[in-house]
């Protein structure tokens, strides 16, 4: 069954993989077809693993239980999101879309809870702290950094957070033939920000751009290699 | 409704939140967490359905590009009932459609990047020299001198000393602050939500 499947696999690999590359000569119909397919492919692939990983296993599975039992009284935690589960699916109807509202209010009011705490507790704090480490001489030292290296790391990169925090401050203040300007501190800041941020950028669409040449690299290897293993069937 | 839905997501974030903080809320917390996982996982069928409905309206409108859609709808169609019969997991799911057709596209379209991004970096240097973008091009540079395997061996200085250094200092400070700034963005928009004073869900 396993070469059956790699077979149907990895032609259907080959010709995706040109059809996307064809983009490389401009738009064209091969392209088009491949994206939409991609697009169909994994939404309907998306679908089925929310089925199965979290609608049956969490909502159809546990109902199915109680009514098999007849243990009603268990069954209270689920009226909640069934209740949910049918306003949110009063969007299909745009006649009683106004009552997935409801669902909506949950789900906005759980995400913005999630986002104040993971935001906090995710990044603020631990970048601060990890900021705060670089002038720690205990922490240098474990890791054979000179003290006055640690503490120049460390000033460079809290001019570097601190610039770069300036460059998105906006607040200004009116002069008197009514033009709007930043502070001139916030200003200068901003300034310094604007070389920090051109840098992280840099690096980091350096990354990117490494990947997506390992990509390439990889994706021409997989045609080769493909085109010869079929010709050495014959 | 304006009322409801605004008392509906003020409370269940301050029920989540005081999760947090107090070790008897936890239980309540990991309750609505399961529901908004439940609902959020019906939300994205929802999504899916759309996508099935406005690409069908295109088909029936006859639209230019109404054979593109007729293909998305039957991929999509085929991999869900697929998926729905032989579960995600089955041998058919993971060689044909996952190796098949989502990770050769992608990493297909992770590989035209390499075009269109070293397209779009001399297109930035050509419309707008400034401060930001001469770093930008220069940290590019360095660092990819840096990392690549050139055949003539490594460049003195730019590997050992001046790479890791613009990478592990000069990027991480700017990338710290970015990141700050992003995270005290979504702070404050999570406390406006939960504040009453924006409300998405529609009630203002």
């Amino acid at each position: 069954m396993f070469p059956f499947f790699d077979l149907i696999a990895g032609t259907l690999a080959f010709f995706l993989t040109l059809m996307i590359l064809s983009y490389l000569i401009g738009d064209n119909p091969l392209f088009k077809i491949a994206v939409y397919l991609f697009v169909g492919v994994a939404s309907g692939y998306a679908a089925a693993v929310v089925f199965w990983q979290v609608l049956y296993p969490k909502l159809f599975q546990p109902t199915a239980v109680i009514l098999q039992s007849g243990d009603y009284a268990r069954g209270g935690l689920l009226v909640a999101p069934w209740l949910g589960f049918a306003f949110i699916l009063m969007k299909i109807s745009p006649r009683l879309a106004g009552i997935a509202r409801i669902t909506m209010a949950f789900l906005v009011g759980v995400g913005a809870a999630v986002t104040v705490a993971g935001a906090l507790t995710g990044t603020i704090l631990p970048q601060a702290n990890a900021t705060i480490n670089f002038f720690d001489q205990d922490y240098a030292a474990a890791r054979n950094i000179g003290a006055f290296e640690a503490l120049g790391n460390g000033a460079i990169l809290l001019a570097g957070a601190v610039a770069s925090l300036a460059y998105f401050h906006f607040g200004a203040r009116q002069k008197t033939d009514g033009s709007t300007r930043r502070f001139g501190s916030v200003e200068l800041l901003a300034w310094v920000g604007r070389v920090f941020i051109g840098v992280t950028l840099g690096a980091i669409f350096a990354g990117v751009y490494a990947a997506a040449l390992t990509a390439l690299i990889e994706r021409v290897s997989y045609l080769v290699n493909f085109v010869q293993s079929l010709l050495a069937l014959f | 409704m304006r009322v409801l839905t605004a008392i509906i997501a003020i409370a269940v974030g301050i029920l989540i939140l005081l999760g947090y903080f107090l070790p008897q809320a936890a239980v309540v917390q990991v309750v609505l967490l399961d529901w908004a996982i439940v609902l959020a996982g019906t939300a994205a069928l929802i999504g899916v359905f759309n996508l099935v409905a406005v690409h069908a309206e295109k088909i029936r409108r006859k639209e230019k590009n109404g054979v593109y859609s007729a293909i998305l709808i039957i991929g999509l169609f085929a991999s869900f009932l697929f998926g729905l019969v032989l579960k995600p997991q089955s041998d058919f799911m993971q060689f044909v459609v996952l190796e098949g057709v989502i990770i050769p596209v992608e990493a297909s379209l992770m590989a035209l990047l390499a075009v269109s991004l070293l397209y779009a970096a001399v297109r930035l240097l050509r419309r707008r020299a400034d401060v930001m973008s001469v770093f930008f091009v220069l940290a590019a540079s360095l660092i990819f001198l840096g990392s690549v395997t050139l055949p003539f061996g490594d460049i003195p200085l730019i590997g050992t000393l001046i790479r890791p250094w613009v990478s592990q200092i000069l990027a991480l400070g700017g990338a710290r602050g970015i990141l700050i700034g992003v995270a005290l963005g979504a702070l404050t928009t999570g406390l406006r939500v939960l504040f009453g004073v924006d409300r998405p869900y529609g009630g203002r």
